[in-house]
């Protein structure tokens, strides 16, 4: 009777004992992660990129080349902005930034006047430097330390050379664009056009398409109504393209038409590959990213002084349909 | 030495450190959880107040601008400093992931003060317009500041979501642990309690069983109690009185058996006095007559006769005096060669008798008439019955520590049921013997003398002999005896 007590308290005691000390382990074990904490001391440099097309793969890659270039740097980095070209976000959000006096700001070109009073005036009274990316918007009028990007005059010409290769030095091209043109286009229409003066036998025509779907595909059709033999058709605006296309399928056939188009769009590699474009020009995003934060770094650490004002280009080329993109 | 007090203080202070230890463990976790719940809250409520504070400024900047006077200008240093109040704490909220825009937001108060500032100082300055479009930009800066108050919140949120997650977790996990650590506790203590009641009843059931076997009179289990408290002393102590009766006991039953003995020796003596007085009808008639009639006889010429008579007047003198000293064992072998002088004169050539005497023995002591009546018995029974010769030896040898007297015939000899009975003295001396001294009373005499049991031996073979044998301690000068 004795040893019988004592061995089942005896075994009810180890089974109790080991699982309380597993739940003893486990409530020790179990350490409440926090964030780790920053030294106040140190502070680190902080640049923040802002682009009004945070929803497109072209910035997407911007992001990532700037977020890497950060990374090493190990400087403090955001990503701001708008979606869809919303330009009163994008413009409080450069607001925000010069509030808060980043260290940097690293932007997307907007050639309009408050972005340039912003630029000009109120990043200058708070002493903070701005590069703009992709989208360039003219030193006299924004007062940036320099521009990372294509050289979009030397990209129009580019792309024009290849639209001569495929047609010939013969026939009628429609361009296709914002009736506000951004700097970047404006400079793209002008290279087209330089190139084709030494050639009497094309005709160019202009078409405003507006900036949204709707007015593109009226000016699409226009374009058809108005030229019913145009050959070839070139979009200032690769976010209108699959418009632009939908409209000229629904009357005739897509083929015979030469396509282009400049690659800052979400469409374009799918357009790309389905064939659909005959080329386009593609930009590098990443080296933008990338030479960007280093180009912002190399100026707040008085590496370089002053920055090329004139800009760095970054490579362009040009990507024929059916090419898959890298 | 644990006493009962001891173990009880014991369980007693087990149980509070128990107790105590999990009290304040699940005390430490709980303070440390709302230390953590509170640090979390007072983030928010410090960029809530960075909120209130800037909306604060910018209605009372609106206000001083309106109406500059120097209450309102008061009013609007006191919600800045406020304000700067806040910003200061935020420092202390960064983490690593929340940095950046934890500094964006210290940096944007900072320019909203400024902006505040020049507003007052342009309007001081009497440039109303520029007052009132830096008062805008404050504004506009006040529902930014708003705005990325919500933002970080929400990161905040997101970023401490997890923690609460863990939180809770952790609170779960300590509860199952309070319960287990409670049954943990309970059982341990239904174990000990258990055992501590253990060692303190088996002791006592122990003892009672102890005291019931000496109730019945067993006095010589010893008392065993395992344990080492109290009842253990209480046990030693019940142990030793009971060694103690048992030894009085031993000690009384000693005693009866010494006086009973006594009583047995005294009734011997009596009834050897009984006979000494029977036979004593004129003895020194008998010893003068018995000297006159030796004389006669040497005169006569019979010197034969003569010694004879000499014998056995000295066997009767010394029968006479000594049964109840002690005397040499010369003295006894001279008068035993008397004896058998007589014995040989009375069976002439039927016996022959062997002496070997070692002298160094002859000076111990003995009781008188112990040999006498032992070779009397083996004349009697070793020579009387037999027609042809008998032969008796008579040996003394010193064994070192004691000496050996053997008495041998080549008689009839005895079986052992005879021998047994010799010993328990069940023979009765036969008439005619010189002195009527049986052998159970020279057995008893001697073990009486000598106090020990194992001083005679008999060795017999029915038709071979019988020998006896003495050992007899060295004893040298002994008073009296009886």
């Amino acid at each position: 009777m004795r040893r019988k007590v004592i061995f089942v308290l005896c075994s009810l005691c180890a089974v109790l004992g080991f699982f309380t000390i597993l739940s003893v382990n486990k409530v020790l074990n179990s350490e409440w992660e926090l964030p780790s904490a920053v030294s106040s001391d140190q502070e680190r440099q902080r640049i923040v990129l802002i682009t009004q097309e945070l929803d497109t793969p072209f910035w997407k890659l911007v992001g990532e080349g700037a977020a890497n270039q950060a990374q090493k740097e190990d400087i403090g980095f955001e990503i701001w902005g708008s979606y869809g070209k919303n330009q009163e976000d994008f413009l409080k959000q450069v607001e925000i930034a010069l509030h808060s006096k980043v260290d940097g700001v690293i932007v997307q070109g907007n050639d309009t006047d408050e972005f340039q009073q912003l630029a000009r005036i109120k990043a200058a009274s708070y002493g903070i430097p701005i590069i703009t990316v992709a989208n360039d918007v003219p030193v006299e009028k924004s007062l940036r330390k320099t521009y990372v990007g294509s050289d979009h005059y030397a990209a129009g010409k580019l792309l024009m050379g290849q639209l001569l290769e495929d047609m010939g030095e013969s026939g009628e091209i429609v361009l296709l664009g914002d009736g506000n043109l951004e700097y970047s286009e404006q400079l793209r229409l002008n290279g087209m056009e330089d190139q084709l003066e030494q050639y009497p036998g094309i005709q160019s025509i202009y078409i405003e398409s507006g900036s949204s779907d709707e007015t593109a595909a009226d000016a699409a059709q226009n374009a058809l109504n108005q030229h019913p033999n145009v050959d070839a058709f070139i979009l200032l605006d690769i976010r209108q393209a699959r418009v632009v296309m939908q409209e000229i399928s629904s009357r005739t056939e897509l083929d015979p038409f030469y396509l282009y188009s400049f690659d800052d769009g979400s469409d374009a590699s799918a357009l790309l590959t389905e064939g659909k474009l005959d080329a386009i020009i593609e930009q590098s995003p990443e080296e933008m990213g990338e030479k960007s934060v280093e180009m912002m770094m190399k100026w707040l650490r008085n590496e370089v002084v002053p920055l090329d004002s004139k800009g760095y280009v970054t490579d362009i080329r040009i990507v024929e349909g059916k090419d898959e993109l890298p | 030495m644990n006493t009962i007090q001891k173990k009880i203080w014991m369980l007693a202070g087990i149980v509070i450190v128990m107790m105590f230890a999990i009290w304040l463990a699940l005390t430490f976790y709980n303070q440390k959880m709302q230390d953590q719940y509170n640090d979390i809250l007072q983030r928010y409520l410090q960029m809530n107040e960075v909120t209130t504070s800037s909306q604060q400024t910018v209605t009372n900047l609106n206000d001083h601008l309106s109406n500059p006077t120097a209450r309102s200008a008061t009013t609007l240093a006191s919600s800045q400093q406020s304000l700067q109040d806040a910003q200061s704490s935020l420092l202390e909220l960064r983490n690593a992931e929340n940095e950046f825009s934890l500094t964006n937001y210290s940096n944007m108060i900072e320019s909203f003060t400024e902006t505040v500032e020049r507003s007052v100082a342009f309007s001081e300055q009497g440039e109303n317009d520029t007052a009132a479009s830096e008062f805008t930009e404050a504004n506009r800066m006040s529902v930014y500041i708003s705005e990325m108050t919500l933002s970080i919140f929400n990161s905040e949120l997101r970023t401490y979501e997890r923690f609460y997650r863990d939180i809770i977790r952790q609170s779960q996990e300590l509860n199952t642990m309070g319960i287990l650590l409670l049954s943990l506790t309970s059982v341990l203590l239904l174990l000990f309690t258990y055992l501590f009641s253990l060692s303190i009843t088996k002791p006592v059931h122990q003892l009672t069983k102890a005291a019931n076997e000496l109730a019945k009179g067993r006095f010589d289990q010893p008392i065993r109690v395992n344990s080492n408290d109290e009842i253990s002393f209480l046990a030693k102590t019940f142990d030793h009185m009971r060694v103690n009766i048992n030894k009085l006991i031993l000690e009384i039953q000693q005693k009866a058996q010494v006086e009973s003995e006594l009583q047995e020796s005294q009734l011997l003596l009596q009834q050897s006095q009984m006979r000494h007085l029977q036979s004593q009808i004129n003895p020194h008639f008998l010893f003068n007559t018995l000297n006159t009639l030796s004389k006669k006889a040497y005169l006569d010429g019979a010197e034969d006769t003569s010694d004879l008579l000499v014998s056995v007047a000295g066997l009767l003198r010394y029968n006479l005096k000594r049964l109840d000293h002690t005397v040499t064992l010369e003295e006894e072998a001279h008068v035993l060669t008397q004896y058998m002088d007589i014995q040989k004169a009375r069976f002439s050539d039927r016996l022959t008798f062997h002496i070997d005497l070692d002298p160094s023995t002859l000076v111990y002591q003995m009781p008188s008439l112990t040999l006498q009546p032992l070779i009397e018995n083996a004349v009697i029974h070793g020579i009387e019955p037999k027609e042809d010769e008998g032969e008796i030896w008579f040996r003394i040898k010193d064994e070192g520590h004691y000496i050996r007297i053997e008495i041998e015939d080549n008689g009839q000899g005895m079986d052992g049921d005879k021998i047994e009975q010799l010993l328990k003295g069940g023979i009765t001396p036969q008439e005619g013997q010189a002195t009527g001294i049986g052998f159970a009373n020279v057995a008893k005499r001697l073990q009486l003398f000598y106090g020990r049991d194992n001083v005679v031996e008999i060795e017999s073979l029915p038709h071979v002999g019988t020998k006896i044998i003495l050992k007899l301690p060295k004893v040298m000068e002994v008073e009296s005896y009886v």
